[in-house]
């Protein structure tokens, strides 16, 4: 089964349409967006409102649906 | 005898303006442990917000030196700490005791993998100003199993975030990781046969982001040392200061995070 949701980039404001299957990951979602992107090598995290969606977790197992707009934002490594 | 009445005597205390907060307990954040590990950039900035506000025991690890391109965001360093390549931890903890009046800050020139178990212990709160994933790993594990809480920072370019674990509840650092996180970690180290070689990334930085989360990070403590969870954050807070947008996120904790199994 496919949904298709829209992912934001937190850092440009720019989104993209994915079309996916239920059983993808949150990490797939992720590594695919950064790459569309361009982004430079480094942590990335997804959110669904207020929640960072685990990495190894389903589309299902997280709570993804049709239309779902998540949120791409980079978990900066320096200090 | 009590002590008479003198005016202006309120201007002489140092803590006036503190205890004017009626829910800082100084008295704990004045006997607290708190080690602080890292003290580059954000070590600067939390060990000066930490001094000066009463925090007095402290321990700075670091293993590393100043170099020229650390000046242009860290309060401590001089050109001639990194002419001469002085070490972190001792400049933190000298800039410490001159602009403190109580601290006592002690310089451990190590990294953070080869401070025992024993030291960790002995701290009330570790505060977190790392800049690799997996000191951040290592810290955030060790800091659980022996229940201590950790307020770890981050920063790029305009971009920050302030996580806040409190075991044995809710998430770790950890817990809010995945697949990117492991694939940094694992570029920073490649090892070759017998050699490993640690890539050191040149991150963007500049320090009006790095003092909004060392602001946050140390406000963060005094909330827990004086005993306040009610307003400490639960997670993670994020600031991006180019679109000025700062809020609070949730991570969920991760009942296959191995920093879970190895408390339990």
């Amino acid at each position: 089964m496919t949904v298709r949701i829209k992912v934001k980039n937190a850092e440009t404001g720019a989104t993209v349409e994915m079309e996916l299957e239920v059983e993808n990951t949150i990490d797939e979602v992720i590594e695919s967006a950064a790459t569309f992107w361009s982004k430079d090598m480094g942590a990335y995290v997804l959110r669904k409102g207020k929640k960072v969606l685990r990495g190894g977790g389903s589309l299902t197992e997280s709570g993804i649906r049709a239309d779902d707009v998540l949120e791409l934002i980079p978990d900066p490594e320096g200090g | 005898m009590e002590e008479p009445l003198r005016i202006g005597a309120q201007d002489d205390e140092v803590f006036d303006r503190s205890r004017r907060i009626g829910w800082l307990d100084l008295e704990s954040i004045f006997n607290a442990r708190v080690m602080m590990v890292g003290a580059g950039a954000l070590g600067n900035e939390v060990g000066k917000n930490l001094a000066l506000s009463g925090f007095r025991r402290l321990t700075i690890v670091d293993m590393d030196h100043v170099v020229g391109s650390n000046l242009n965001r860290c309060l401590f360093f001089t050109k001639e700490d990194a002419r001469r390549g002085a070490k972190k931890a001792e400049v933190v903890a000298r800039g410490i005791s001159k602009i403190s009046t109580i601290a006592d800050p002690i310089a451990l020139d190590t990294r953070i993998e080869e401070v025992p178990d024993s030291v960790l212990r002995e701290q009330d709160l570790i505060l977190g100003c790392l800049d690799n994933i997996q000191a951040r790993i290592h810290v955030n594990s060790h800091a659980y199993s022996l229940g201590k809480a950790y307020i770890d920072g981050g920063m790029e370019g305009f971009v920050g975030r302030v996580t806040v674990v409190k075991p044995p509840h809710g998430a770790c650092l950890q817990c809010g990781m995945n697949r990117s996180h492991a694939k940094v970690a694992e570029m920073r180290f490649s090892c070759t046969g017998k050699d490993v070689v640690f890539h050191e990334p040149r991150l963007a930085a500049e320090i009006t982001t790095t003092s909004i989360i060392s602001a946050i990070m140390v406000r963060e403590a005094l909330k827990i040392v004086s005993g306040r969870p009610d307003m400490s954050l639960s997670n993670a807070f994020y600031y991006d200061g180019q679109r000025n947008v700062s809020e609070e996120i949730e991570i969920p904790l991760d009942p296959r995070c191995p920093a879970h199994s190895r408390a339990d």
